[in-house]
């Protein structure tokens, strides 16, 4: 236990730093903006598919919430210290609205549900339009400097890693384990398994609730399509996956993979990229299901399994 | 509209049936199915009416292919690993048509698509009832096939137990890759179908996804027949429901008789039946 948050602090440190050593990178600081809200979303999304294993092609409901609440009570004159909360809150409470009913769903049937709860969503906010203005959408007047946003998408990701890391250890961690391995065992064992699923996901929304403050302050403008779209829902699938599924630190090193992947090819084609997750998750989910971390593990164990060839083998 | 939703959602019933697994990239299928009549129809001047004859079997091939390759990896490993799998294969196959088509919406014009005809007063699209008619076909076509011949006979055995199909003697592997095959041609053609009704974008078919989901719980999942009525009883809801809602939500409709099956009956309506019938 010790090592790791040694490592995390460590890592804390030099991000805090890099504003103020390089204040004119601007490109490098969005950058490392845009991997800490992608690795926080992609971390409250693996609070549900990883830990627990229930799949959610709809979580883009719980980030425009959060967006859309923030939007609205801003424009009002509503302080932020108010509004990033009552977002969280506002997506949490929708996460019980759904998860209450979905969950009598099973495995394939939750996530194919998810389908349609997150374009159901999509649909509402695009049809009602006198709170969410519709198509066009809405704006915002003015952003908070680059590097207030930096920093709080930095502690956003931290609380949201370290409430994974804590989750993973504790008693709840090992229900949603069981609940992932053997959803009938573990109900036998005393797992209020429902109960467990729901509290996941409403952990995982409130936490997609911030983010959503979060990107609409950075963007300034969201749509129905944008926040609520399901090319969103996709990339929170992706990158645990791509990382590793139902790990701590996965969903981080997917979300920076899948960050440099979208901006390399931003420039070029649009869509190229996600081709490129489609190969990059039908090749992990064949081969090493466990992802990057998975590999990461394969090459250590081929390291031991070799024979000590110099000093430092 | 009930033929229609009974082409594209045959292929996701008899792969559910046969391989246990739901097969997500349905959606990317049909698209293609549309995408490839359109392109055939545009470069080579073939008559949309003739595409499914090149389609098929491509399609067959392809996911025959398909299953050899990918699928079968993953079919001893938890659902959700296949359902992800399939959720790739979507994704390539949705992004490469954005790549390779645009997404610029297309359709295909002939004098055949706008054509109608009077029966009693009432002026009925060509299209929409050829369409009819070859859901219907297609109904008679594959209940003959799993019921009068070997391989058909195989399949549905391998459907209903795969090591009992084994001990008899079915060779289990081939069966597998060839329902895929099947199941993803049906895709194919069903989605060749709905080219002649709709336009169409590579997005094309989320939307009717979820109704083929929708249609295939509610028929029962790995049931021809049910299939049949589901989408009579999805493309009744959907015409009434549009009396009292705005046509801008009628892709709720689905999603909610979708939740409200899927909730009232968490096992399916099939694992229910089987459920009360083994008491």
């Amino acid at each position: 236990m010790g090592k790791p948050v040694a490592y995390a602090v460590v890592a804390i440190v030099a991000l805090s730093a890099v504003p103020f050593v390089a204040p004119r990178s601007e490109y490098a600081i969005e950058v490392l903006f845009l991997i800490f809200l992608y690795g926080a979303m992609a971390t409250a999304w693996n609070l549900l598919g990883g830990f627990a294993g229930q799949v959610s092609f709809g979580h883009a409901a719980f980030l425009g919430i959060g967006a859309y609440a923030t939007t609205i009570m801003i424009a009002n004159g509503v302080s932020l210290w108010v509004a990033v909360p009552v977002s969280a809150l506002l997506a949490g409470l929708y996460s019980l609205v759904i998860g209450i009913p979905a969950f009598r769903l099973r495995g394939p049937y939750f996530s194919i549900a998810t389908i349609g709860i997150g374009e159901a969503t999509r649909l509402i906010a695009l049809n009602w339009t006198s709170l969410t203005g519709g198509a066009s959408g809405l704006t915002l007047a003015g952003a908070p400097p680059l590097v207030q946003q930096y920093f709080a998408a930095l502690a956003l990701l931290v609380a949201a890693v370290g409430l994974a890391a804590w989750i993973r250890s504790s008693r709840f961690g090992y229900a949603l384990a069981a609940v992932r391995q053997d959803t009938d065992a573990a109900e036998t064992l005393g797992v209020a398994t429902t109960v467990t699923k729901t509290q996941a996901l409403f952990l995982s929304a409130c936490i997609l609730g911030v983010a959503g403050s979060v990107y609409a302050l950075h963007y300034l403008f969201i749509s129905p399509d944008s926040v609520f779209g399901f090319s969103t829902s996709i990339s929170l699938v992706i990158m645990p996956i791509i990382g590793g599924l139902g790990t701590v630190t996965g969903p981080l090193i997917g979300a920076v993979v899948y960050t440099f992947i979208r901006e390399q090819f931003a420039a070029t084609l649009a869509n190229v990229d996600l081709l490129a997750f489609g190969v990059l998750l039908i090749a992990i989910v064949v081969f090493e299901p466990r992802g990057i971390l998975g590999i990461a593990d394969r090459v250590r164990g081929m390291r031991r399994a070799r024979p000590p060839a110099g000093a430092d083998a | 509209m009930a033929g229609l939703y009974a082409a594209m959602s045959y292929g996701l019933a008899l792969i559910y049936g046969v391989l246990k697994i739901i097969n997500l990239a349905n959606a990317g299928f049909l698209m293609l199915g549309a995408y490839v009549t359109w392109w055939l129809f545009t470069s080579y001047h073939i008559h949309p009416l003739l595409a499914p004859l090149l389609i098929v079997p491509a399609f067959f091939l392809f996911g025959w292919a398909l299953e050899r390759t990918l699928v079968r990896r993953v079919l001893s490993a938890e659902p959700i690993i296949s359902l992800l799998l399939l959720f790739g294969v979507w994704l390539v196959l949705q992004n490469l048509a954005y790549v390779i088509w645009t997404g610029d919406t297309r359709s295909i014009e002939t004098p055949f698509v706008e054509a109608t005809v009077n029966a009693g007063g009432l002026q009925l699209a060509v299209p929409r009832l050829y369409v009819f008619a070859m859901g219907a076909l297609v109904l008679i076509a594959l209940q003959l096939f799993l019921t009068r011949t070997y391989l058909g006979r195989a399949i549905r055995a391998t459907a209903q137990d795969r090591d009992a199909a084994r001990l008899v003697g079915v060779d289990v592997d081939r069966v597998m890759g060839i329902a895929f095959g099947i199941g993803i041609a049906l895709a194919g053609f069903g989605g060749s179908l709905l080219s002649l009704l709709f336009s169409f974008t590579p997005d094309f078919g989320r939307a009717l996804s979820l109704k083929s989901f929708c249609i295939v719980v509610l028929g029962g999942l790995d049931s021809i027949v049910g299939v049949a009525f589901g989408s009579l009883a999805l493309a009744l809801a959907e015409a009434f429901g549009v009396r009292y809602m705005p046509a801008s939500l009628q892709n709720l409709i689905s999603f909610v008789v979708l939740v409200v099956v899927l909730i009232a009956l968490p096992r399916g309506i099939v694992g229910t039946v089987r459920a009360l019938r083994r008491g």
